[in-house]
């Protein structure tokens, strides 16, 4: 259950964002990353719709890797 | 730039190692990538890999799963809660409502949700309607059910509050006689939430090898040549492998919305008993969220085999890291993934679900033939 996915933000509106992965866009909350700069093009860490952690880009991409070989495994 | 995990294995198969390393592993997600990749036949065969208590689902109270059912069958409520808890059954006989899944079936309104905000979204559209969010999880769940309250609840939004911290139960594992364990990869998406720091207990206590790790099977190695190194060296200490994103201090924001919003219990893990500080209860300022306050009648602790794990089901040792999952008697047998017995063939973090997942069909216990026969 703790499972959570890099996604690029989009946008941005006060704490909620819309954020997309592998072409799947979802509202994510921001309230947990007050401390942390997030703008659009930045990359969040998300697990059940809230932020929970900035990622590098390239940690990013090398992450939905993993998910396209879970997705792969679970076919 | 980091290395691949064909690297790592390199390294490992050159190390020196004893006649028996166990690896104890804390996570769904860690085990998930483990038997995805096939990393335990890949190591060298002196090294066990062992699932230990990592899946919220499959040590969510009995009680409160009842609670949840109850409530939605009697009260007028809408029942909110992730996915996986749908379909856990309570130990009730087989001609009575014993999931949440057969309760909507019943009628009662439940509805899967995928994040706090989906509850949030429900209470503030219909401000007369009850909903009464179940939320079981480990710390990095927890964090954004308090996040949701401390931005601000209506008051028809309900918890009932099943979290569990994860450090707590690694801890009475290795405060007991036989903590079953040589070694521990730690949890990286709790530690991104609580920090690394959290689990220096382990090395520094306990003398165990510890290493935080990711998701990715190179990570995931990493970590594990790590504590292999720490073993043949007796230097234990507090690896982050997972440094994209575990601070030594994790994510202060989240934890003062947690402390914020809830505090620390005794709580029961089901089939394993009460561990010390392992639960969570809404702090006074946030009372009129908690669910018990406004229906304390579905507690019912005098039904048989309450807060037990299902008759015959080995869950519990499971997820303690006692047994593998093809140890229990029923892996494959009565308990399959389109009709479980135990939480853990339920959950997507649960072991047993997982080894079946990737194939695993041989029950040690009830041998192969019968177990493959349903495919």
């Amino acid at each position: 259950m703790c499972l959570a996915v890099p996604m690029m933000v989009r946008s941005t509106n006060g704490f909620m964002s819309t954020c997309e992965a592998m072409g799947i866009k979802r509202e994510v909350s921001l309230f947990m990353l007050q401390d942390e700069q997030i703008a659009p093009g930045d990359f969040v860490l998300v697990h059940v719709g809230y932020a929970i952690q900035k990622v590098s880009p390239t940690d990013a991409l090398s992450s939905w890797e993993l998910f396209d070989e879970i997705l792969a495994a679970n076919a | 730039m980091q290395q691949t995990a064909a690297y790592w294995l390199e390294k490992i198969q050159h190390l020196e190692l004893p006649n028996r390393v166990r690896i104890m592993n804390v996570c769904g997600g860690h085990e998930r990538t483990v038997s995805a990749t096939g990393l335990r036949t890949a190591l060298p065969a002196r090294i066990e890999l062992i699932a230990g208590p990592g899946c919220p689902v499959c040590i969510c109270p009995e009680e409160d799963i009842y609670a949840a059912i109850q409530l939605a069958l009697h009260e007028p409520i809408t029942l909110v809660a992730f996915g996986d808890m749908l379909r856990v059954p309570v130990n009730l006989p087989q001609r009575e409502i014993r999931t949440l899944l057969e309760a909507r079936a019943a009628g009662a309104d439940i509805r899967a949700i995928a994040t706090p905000l989906e509850a949030l979204q429900l209470a503030l559209a219909e401000p007369k309607r009850t909903v009464v969010f179940f939320a079981a999880g480990f710390e990095t769940t927890m964090a954004p059910v308090a996040a949701m309250l401390a931005q601000g609840a209506p008051d028809n939004l309900l918890l009932l509050l099943s979290g569990r911290r994860t450090w707590p139960a690694v801890s009475m594992l290795l405060e007991s006689d036989n903590p079953g364990f040589d070694a521990l990869i730690a949890p990286g998406h709790v530690a991104t939430i609580m920090g690394a720091d959290e689990w220096r207990f382990v090395p520094e206590r306990h003398n165990i090898p510890t290493a935080i790790a990711g998701f990715r099977a190179n990570t995931l190695v990493a970590a594990i040549y790590s504590v292999l190194r720490q073993i043949i060296g007796n230097q234990p200490f507090l690896d982050n492998c997972y440094t994209e994103v575990v601070r030594p201090g994790g994510n202060s924001y989240a934890q003062s919305c947690l402390a914020r919003v809830l505090g620390i219990v005794d709580a029961n893990w089901r089939g394993i008993g009460i561990i010390p500080t392992s639960g969570y209860r809404l702090q006074p300022e946030f009372q009129q969220h908690d669910v018990q306050a406004h229906f304390p009648q579905y507690a019912d602790a005098s039904r048989k085999r309450v807060g037990k794990m299902p008759a015959g089901c080995d869950c519990a040792r499971v997820v303690l890291g006692r047994i593998n999952p093809n140890q229990c008697r029923l892996y494959g047998v009565a308990c399959l993934p389109a009709q479980p017995v135990g939480p853990c063939m339920v959950s997507d973090e649960g072991a047993c679900r997982i080894w079946w997942s990737n194939g695993i069909r041989n029950n040690l216990r009830a041998g192969t033939r019968k177990a493959a026969t349903h495919g």
